[in-house]
């Protein structure tokens, strides 16, 4: 372990030398300069988080990563071998064999694909009705926020009562009175991930409304009276000044929610179990890394996850910034 | 379509009510039932909490399934609080909660300056090697960490020897280092003009000097995001403690306790919820008290990815 | 003002974390330095605060007393497994690449051959030969024909039934009387009770826990009638599951769950509480509901009264089976080569004195034949489930890639109501298994 470490850290600093090289030679180009205290003044504020980043953060996600090209098995650490891309091999051998993680891509897409948009509007919703200007909005904030501090457990335990497929379930004997026969709302595979969309969505949304209101404060009011005075209509304020003004805001909350529904794992875990229709992607990985012990498959799913979020987060980056 | 009207009349612009019409009377009548029905519709998992919290199991069994699962156990007024009461006194709780405001308030302080310093210098400094340190950074935030634990337990374990009691370091110090916070940071730093610094620098102020006195003064929005954001990670984080502090029951924080007690055999759903409101409260009143800066510390930052 | 209060605020903070320093500083002695004694480590799966955790810590106080002389001292840790992420099985794991396992562990039975399997367990079949007749047989943890594990508790399951309900459906007590009899009763019994009780129940006629497929509880209540119906989840060694989990026998019991799914005799949509609200006519669950049931007052049985407990039914053609396995010990594959003080520490855990004092706190049946001896009045539940276990009980298969088998038990159970053809369904689902547990 020792000697890994002291491998990675001496790769860590060629690159960053390497980096650093470069970035010297341009000054030089470009006849700007560093000054020599100045930098060291900066590398030694920068230094503890430098070192603490590198063995709390990195250096187990390095290692997590690594195993992708190893065998190891959760209980027998002292018998790892390399294997190199075999396990990535399997991995697509899997995804085109339509096996149990080709669903469980299916599903991750379609929550992620139902989710971001959904919580991104509920958020701008409550946002909006959180920004007018009186007396209770900020009660009302207070409430739209409540479940983010609620534990996934418990909020998952609780839907689970309210989605009880039994007659006496709370939505199912609200369906009652309206004549609809009883509905098992998670085991259904046309349902249940909506559901867990649907509660999802509920449970964050008051996060990225802080967000949202917070980019709201930063639109200056005069381009609305500016704009009212030219006689523009609600609706055009909202496109013309509202829209354009939270551009920041929707960048930052689409790349972070989409980050966060491409790991989840806790609501079908706790709500339906291991089932075909509700497994996700992380969910597949917690359960061959962690129950079946295949930490070597299941970081190399970890490893192929990290590629691509990091390739859309990029792309999304690009495109949202532009427009 | 009359909802959607008051929304966008919501949009920022100043209400100035000159007078009174009956339109705006019943806009507003509209707007407040909206708002309680939504709000109803965040709120009914700390009801739920809160209701099934004062209950005992044949109580809750029996109101399985009727509106009566929302409210307070009535029936038995005299022991409402008895499972509460159970906590604090044959749990002792309160022992684990002192614990984990202990870590927390260390987290916090050194999180803030560790964190704080290097968002500083991201933001400020020409230094060579910057883009690197940024590109990690962001890295960082994307690769999920859900399957380094056992790495990070061989890494504080074997790499830093860290034994016997003073493995309370070993919760503290992954704690303390954060890279979103360090974005956070360096986002909020990079929206404050040059000119305060320079004015200070003119004073023959350090750079230290200058981040301690000018620039974490003129950041408390974000300093109250963070520090909200560290309370919550050590109040809420309980497996890792529970694997550092194997040998010291006493040692451990409020979640490793709680996840202990609500493992025990014969223990009453009642219980178990009262704990998870024990456990969300503080949570709740932090963000309640702080969610002025953190809106202010979002808005500021400008988030640019 | 503000200022008064900003100042009092870290006066406060400093003064908390303050508090806290002794602690820290204190105690600091970890791990073996203890004058000169040899110490032996064990790591339990419940708290202290629990009753079956005080009732260990008072065996292993007991055990240093006792040995004080011979200066061995045990030392004892205690992870609660908590159900969804186990910090007791994570912090296993890193206690093994650490290097630092300790003596003796605590682990629930069908883990037995992964944890053989994997170098975690030892061989404790030399050990403790002299002793194992001690046990009720299907109790103890075998692997490959080795003994890897022994238990202090066993526990095992039934069904649960409203003595009021079966009344009303016409049930007669001699009737009940006969199922709980020298044989148990068979499947077609079990059917014209549900078709009897179907009138009088307002939900489903029995509870089978079909809703229960989030963890271990519908593979563990729900295994026997496998086997009871003639079929094998695996081969021998457990390397096989194509030609077993799909095999007939095993098709006619997923089709018996059917049947009572289709009869509308059960459901996935009952659950306890429509039990203890006299409901449901018959309940199926472990022997954990016996305290509940007797000490918590519900709706349907006041004063902890009105309920029997019936055996598992079993299909005519087939050999009678009921559900066994709690926890056991295990001495682990560590660093100590020596295993001499391990040894006395497990002998010292299972004795039937231990076995007595663990009993006594948790309520469960014990594993040892002598501690249940005259233990339980003729007719109680307990007895019931302890002749029960003696005459039909079999264990979860051993098998390496157990956690598999669960996993797809539960997939099976929930998705039994959709497939029309259970023999093809259970022949897809051991395909999968299959190329799964090849890589064990």
């Amino acid at each position: 372990m020792t000697k890994l470490t002291v491998l990675i850290f001496a790769v860590m600093a060629a690159v960053f030398l390497g980096v650093v090289a470069y970035d010297l030679a341009r000054a030089k180009k470009t006849h700007t300069q560093f000054h020599i205290k100045h930098c060291a003044v900066g590398f030694l504020m920068i230094g503890p988080a430098v070192v603490l980043s590198f063995v709390f953060i990195m250096l187990p996600i390095l290692f997590s990563l690594g195993y992708a090209f190893t065998d190891y098995q959760l209980l027998t650490p002292d018998k790892v071998k390399f294997i190199g891309f075999d396990n990535i091999a399997d991995i697509f051998k899997e995804i085109f064999s339509g096996g149990e993680l080709l669903t469980a891509i299916k599903n991750t897409a379609i929550f992620v694909v139902c989710v971001v948009p959904l919580q991104i509007i509920m958020a701008l919703g409550l946002a909006l009705f959180c920004s007018r200007k009186v007396r209770g909005a900020a009660i009302f904030k207070v409430c739209f926020f409540a479940p983010v501090v609620i534990s996934l457990t418990v909020t998952s335990y609780l839907w689970l009562t309210i989605l009880d497929p039994a007659e006496t379930g709370l939505f199912n004997s609200l369906l009652g009175a309206f004549g609809i026969p009883p509905q098992d709302f998670l085991r259904d595979p046309d349902t249940a991930m909506l559901w867990i969309v649907l509660l999802s969505a509920w449970q964050g949304c008051g996060y990225q409304m802080l967000i949202f209101l917070s980019g709201l404060t930063n639109i200056r009011s005069d381009l609305y009276e500016a704009a009212r005075l030219d006689g523009a209509n609600a609706w055009k304020r909202f496109v013309n000044i509202t829209v354009p003004g939270l551009k920041s805001s929707v960048l930052y909350i689409t790349i972070t929610v989409f980050i966060g529904a491409c790991r989840i794992m806790v609501q079908p875990m706790l709500m339906t179990g291991y089932q075909e229709h509700t497994v996700t992607l992380s969910y597949f990985m917690y359960k061959q890394g962690y129950d079946f012990g295949f930490v070597g498959k299941s970081s190399a799913v970890a490893l192929l996850m990290t590629i691509f979020i990091g390739l859309i987060t990029f792309i999304q980056k690009k495109v949202l910034s532009e427009k | 379509m009359k909802k959607k009207k008051v929304l966008l009349d919501g949009s920022g612009n100043e209400i100035t009510v000159v007078k009174k019409s009956s339109k705006r009377v019943v806009v507003n009548v509209i707007y407040y039932t909206c708002g309680a029905v939504l709000s109803l519709f965040f709120l009914f998992p700390l009801i739920y909490m809160l209701a099934v919290s004062t209950k005992s199991d044949a109580s809750i069994a029996a109101s399985a399934g009727t509106l009566e699962m929302f409210l307070p156990d009535f029936k038995n007024i005299g022991s409402m609080f008895s499972n509460y009461k159970k906590l604090f006194v044959e749990y002792e709780i309160g022992k684990y909660a002192l614990n984990s405001i202990r870590y927390a308030i260390i987290v916090i302080v050194l999180n803030v300056i560790i964190n704080g310093l290097a968002g500083y210098v991201l933001a400020k400094f020409r230094i060579p090697g910057k883009k690197f340190f940024t590109f990690i950074i962001l890295f960082l935030i994307v690769v999920p960490v859900e399957t380094s634990i056992v790495p990070l337990y061989m890494i504080v374990k074997q790499l830093l020897n860290i034994k016997g009691t003073a493995s309370i370091l070993g919760i503290i110090l992954p704690a303390t280092i954060s890279v979103f916070n360090m974005f956070l940071f360096m986002q909020f730093f990079q929206g404050i003009p040059k000119d305060y610094e320079e004015a200070a620098r003119m004073d023959g102020a350090g750079n230290l000097a200058i981040f301690f006195k000018i620039i974490l003064p003129l950041s408390k929005p974000i300093v109250a995001t963070v520090a909200v954001f560290c309370f919550i990670g050590v109040w809420n984080d309980y497996l890792w403690p529970t694997m550092i502090l194997v040998n010291y029951p006493d040692l451990m924080p409020i979640q490793s306790a709680l996840t202990t007690i609500q493992s025990i055999e014969g223990i009453t759903t009642g219980e178990v919820m009262a704990s998870l409101v024990i456990t969300s409260i503080p949570i709740f009143i932090v963000y309640v008290a702080a969610q002025k800066y953190i809106v202010q510390g979002f808005g500021t930052a400008g988030l640019k990815v | 003002m503000n200022k008064i209060l900003k100042i009092i605020g870290a006066v406060a903070c400093v003064a908390v974390v303050a508090s806290g320093i002794p602690a820290w500083v204190s105690g600091a002695e970890d791990g073996e330095s203890s004058g000169g004694n040899t110490v032996v480590s064990v790591m339990f799966h419940v708290s202290t605060s629990s009753k079956e955790g005080q009732a260990y810590k008072k065996r292993i106080d007991a055990f240093n007393e006792h040995y004080k002389e011979q200066k061995i001292k045990a030392q004892a840790t205690y992870i609660p497994r908590t159900s969804g992420s186990s910090a007791n099985e994570t912090a296993l794991t890193a206690m093994k690449s650490e290097g630092t396992l300790p003596d003796i562990i605590t682990f629930d039975s069908p883990k037995c051959s992964y944890y053989a399997s994997k170098d975690i367990l030892y061989n404790i079949t030399n050990m403790v030969s002299d002793v194992k007749d001690e046990f009720i047989a299907s109790s103890i943890n075998y692997y490959e024909d080795k003994i890897y594990g022994l238990p202090v508790q066993e526990s095992s399951a039934g069904f649960y039934y409203n003595k009021n309900l079966f009344r009303q459906a016409g049930i007669s007590d001699k009737e009940i009387s006969e199922y709980g009899d020298e044989t148990p009763w068979t499947y077609t019994e079990f059917l014209s009770v549900c078709e009897r009780l179907s009138s009088v129940c307002s939900t489903s006629a029995v509870d089978m826990r079909f809703k229960a497929t989030t963890d271990e509880t519908a593979p563990y209540l729900l295994y026997p009638f496998v086997y009871a119906s003639g079929g094998e989840f695996c081969s021998k060694d457990g390397n096989t599951v194509t030609g077993f989990f799909d095999s007939d026998e095993t098709a006619s019991a997923f089709g018996f769950f059917k049947t009572l799914l289709d009869k509308k005799y059960s459901s996935y949509t009952v659950d306890a509480n429509d039990f203890y609200n006299g409901k449901v006519g018959m309940f199926l669950s472990s022997g954990w509901t016996i305290p509940d049931l007797r000490n918590k007052n519900y709706t349907a049985f006041p004063g902890g009264e009105g309920w029997g407990l019936l055996p598992y039914p079993y299909e005519a053609e087939g050999k009678a089976a009921s559900a066994t396995g709690s926890w056991s010990f295990g001495i682990t594959d560590n660093h100590h080569k020596d295993k001499t003080a391990a040894r006395m520490l497990l002998r010292w855990l299972v004795t039937d004195e231990s076995s007595q004092v663990i009993t006594e706190h948790t309520g469960m049946i014990s594993a040892k034949k002598a501690v249940n001896e005259g233990r339980y009045a003729d007719g109680s539940p307990e007895a019931m489930l302890l002749k029960q276990l003696a005459t039909t009980g079999k264990s979860r298969p051993a098998m390496v890639g157990y956690a598999v088998l669960s996993t797809t038990f539960n997939q099976v159970i929930n998705d039994l109501e959709k497939s029309s053809d259970i023999k093809s369904f259970l022949t897809e689902k051991a395909r999968t298994m299959q190329a799964t547990i090849k890589d064990y």
